[in-house]
């Protein structure tokens, strides 16, 4: 077991004369044994970090240490890390028992009945004993999964490498395999990295989740951090299912001003706007407030019309639009019981202690929502990591 | 059919239990995919069966007989027919010689090609560069006739200014007479025929190669195989079903190397070293106008040619695909 830093890493490729990069100044510490996960849209570098860590890229600059060991000039055999790989990877014409035993039989120098054993105790972690004399082309997309891993975990390696391993699943299965594989990584304590792109994955399994863009990283915390205290835009918008709603404003003093609504800040949060003209107010679906009653004297409430109304079971997501807007322009996530008909005027309010404000022009985060206690947060974080 | 027709009326009078069955059945026949598609397949199947099971069994039943000269037709009267011929081939030591040397031939040949076609193919698959260009140059021996080839390594291997034998000599050996030295003869041969299918094998197991995805690659080096163990681990055993169809078509050649030895030596007498099957059965027949002792070693050489197909047909019917 050892920590995993990435300092400074960079990595560009060159398309034909043209730079392309890839992943741009990236930092990481990650603590011995910590699960943390690489999130971001496709293209944004998380797989080429997880490839330069394993050994398959090479960075164009910065260090890569495992331990205090910096690796980044070690072939992939001399790592000591494992992967699961997007498509498994497996090896078609080998065994189960064959698959998982190859890595052993290369990188380690263990005798024939020490690879047997502990090829059998990976498998019965794994719950795949009674496959290990099977091929891989004999086997469901779920068991070819519990192999992928198996092969993985059978090393025994310093650090986990998971590339969107539970894509190709279906969906029952993936949110069961998620909590399988969080479980797992808890018995083992190996220090995990695991990338995707879907955030519920990263919400729920990280202890840390590092958000990329663009090949930079955005942001590294908790998920409950992440999620309530974005450090800009793009991280706000990129948590949570449905997203964040966004209005470009002008600030007016306490007010901010748009074609659709005007909204007055409280003024200990006006402050964090200080000396900005443009500001992005970012309001979550859940805490937003709707009213029946349009009121039109009440203060900060906004005239809406539903547009479209999505039941959800538990919950409804309605779509509305603000002011004259023709197109819906605002989400907010209702009770299941709740009755919005298509078309019905109400009013909104956005809770002002559960706004974001961001730079207009940079997106930087100026203002997060607050907590009843921002320490909670933090314990949140830091219990799910133990 | 009149037969037929005749029950068809009557069951339409009568009408008995057994003949409407009759009737219902020969119905259900005529709307068959396979009584309806009778016109489409019939003709070629016989086209193809007349010249092919035709010939064969044709050949196999003139081998039955002692049918020689040009005189007279085969006797095929059954009292005339037996397995002389095939007794005469077993105790004959020139069909021995040959046969040794076919197989020789065969297993050499298509050996050294095989690995020969997978190095090269390896080679350009770790990402050499003009890649097409290469893949080309050892292609084009493939598109060229027997009869050039056979005639440019007969120039080759000219004992006094044959390319070979300069090169040697400026390294200070030989010359050898490759063509004349009866050990050295079937060797040169072999060298010519894996010059010219080396570039086949490559392009067959470059296919396969190409098919395999990275993530393999990717995968052995996580687990800590190096490059050569990747391939002879994880890469090499899943291009089995290139090696099969490469080595199919590599053997079926190296038992036509008739060809090949005819337009080398423009003649059915080929050098003793070489002396194959092949050209001892067109010799026995054109030349000696033994049809009878020819058409023997034809069905011995049809044989071996079934003995080497069968894996193959046994593999793809484990596939399903036959």
């Amino acid at each position: 077991m050892a920590n995993l830093t990435l300092s400074g890493t960079t990595k560009i490729f060159d398309d034909g004369g043209e730079d392309i990069v890839a992943v741009n100044d990236l930092d990481l510490d990650i603590e011995d044994g910590e699960f943390v996960v690489l999130v971001g849209p496709s293209g944004c570098g998380k797989s080429t970090t997880l490839r330069m860590v394993a050994g398959l890229d090479t960075p164009t600059s910065g260090t890569i240490s495992i331990g205090d060991e910096p690796i980044q000039n070690k072939r992939p055999q001399e790592r000591d890390i494992a992967m699961v790989f997007q498509s498994y990877a497996l090896y078609p014409h080998m065994t189960v028992r064959e698959n998982m035993s190859f890595g052993l039989e290369e990188s380690t120098d263990m005798d024939d009945d020490e690879i047997r054993e502990t090829v059998e105790d990976a498998a019965e972690t794994l719950g795949i004993t009674e496959l290990l004399d099977r091929k891989p082309g004999a086997l469901s997309g779920g068991q070819q999964q519990r192999v992928a891993l198996g092969r993985a975990i059978v090393r025994n390696p310093e650090v986990f490498l998971l590339d969107e391993p539970l894509s190709n699943l279906d969906a029952k299965l993936r949110a069961q395999m998620r909590t399988e594989l969080q479980q797992l990584q808890n018995d083992l304590g190996v220090t995990t990295v695991y990338v995707t792109h879907d955030q519920t994955e990263a919400m729920t399994m990280g202890d840390r989740i590092a958000i990329l863009d663009g090949g930079e990283l955005q942001q590294l915390g908790t998920p409950m951090q992440c999620y309530h205290e974005p450090a800009n835009v793009f991280v706000a918008g990129f948590l949570g299912e449905p997203a964040m709603n966004f209005f470009n404003l002008e600030r007016d003093g306490d007010l901010l001003v748009s074609d659709a609504f005007r909204y007055e800040l409280p003024s200990e949060i006006a402050t964090a706007v200080d000396g900005k003209t443009d500001v992005t107010l970012g309001v979550r679906p859940e805490s937003v407030e709707i009213t029946d009653e349009v009121d039109e004297s009440e203060h900060n409430l906004i005239p809406a019309t539903v547009d479209v109304v999505e039941p959800h079971g538990d919950e409804n997501a309605v779509h509305l639009r603000l002011g004259d807007s023709d197109q819906a322009n605002l989400t907010v996530m209702v009770d299941g019981m709740r009755y919005l008909a298509s078309g019905q005027d109400v009013g909104v309010r956005f809770p002002p202690d559960a706004i974001h404000l961001f730079d207009g022009a940079t997106g930087e985060a100026l203002h997060n929502r607050e907590l009843t206690n921002v320490e909670q947060v933090e314990e949140i974080g830091t219990a799910q990591s133990a | 059919m009149a037969g037929s027709q005749d029950t068809v009326s009557e069951s339409q009078n009568v009408g008995t239990g057994a003949e409407r069955d009759w009737q219902t059945r020969l119905e259900v026949f005529s709307k068959s995919d396979f009584a309806r598609s009778f016109p489409y397949w019939f003709i070629p199947f016989s086209i193809m069966g007349l010249g092919v099971y035709g010939g064969i069994g044709y050949n196999t039943l003139i081998s039955l007989t002692d049918y020689e000269g040009f005189n007279e037709g085969p006797d095929f009267s059954p009292g005339n027919l037996d397995l002389e011929m095939y007794v005469q081939t077993v105790n004959d030591p020139w069909v021995w010689t040959t046969g040794k040397n076919t197989f020789v031939l065969l297993i050499v040949f298509t050996t050294v090609t095989m690995v020969l076609g997978l190095f090269l193919a390896v080679m350009l698959d770790r990402g050499i560069r003009y890649k097409e260009k290469i893949q080309t140059v050892y292609l084009l021996p493939m598109a060229l006739s027997f009869v050039v080839t056979a005639q440019f390594w007969l120039w080759m291997y000219n004992v006094n200014n044959g390319l070979i034998n300069l090169l040697l000599g400026a390294v200070g050996l030989g010359p050898y007479n490759w063509i004349g030295d009866p050990s050295l003869v079937l060797g040169a041969v072999i060298f010519a025929l894996i010059w010219q299918f080396s570039g086949y094998a490559m392009v067959v197991f470059l296919a396969g190669l190409q098919s395999i995805p990275d993530d393999q690659f990717e995968a052995a080096q996580v687990d800590g195989a190096s490059v050569l163990r990747t391939y002879w681990r994880v890469i090499i055993p899943q291009l089995k079903s290139s090696s099969v169809s490469a080595a199919v078509v590599l053997v079926i050649f190296a038992l036509k190397a008739f060809t090949f030895l005819f337009s080398m030596f423009g003649q059915y007498r080929v050098p003793k070293g070489t002396d194959i099957l092949a050209t001892l059965m067109v010799r026995e027949a054109f030349k000696l106008q033994n049809w009878a002792y020819a058409a023997a070693i034809a069905t011995i050489l049809l044989l071996m040619a079934l003995a080497v197909i069968a894996p193959y047909l046994h593999y793809q019917h484990k596939q399903g695909s036959l």
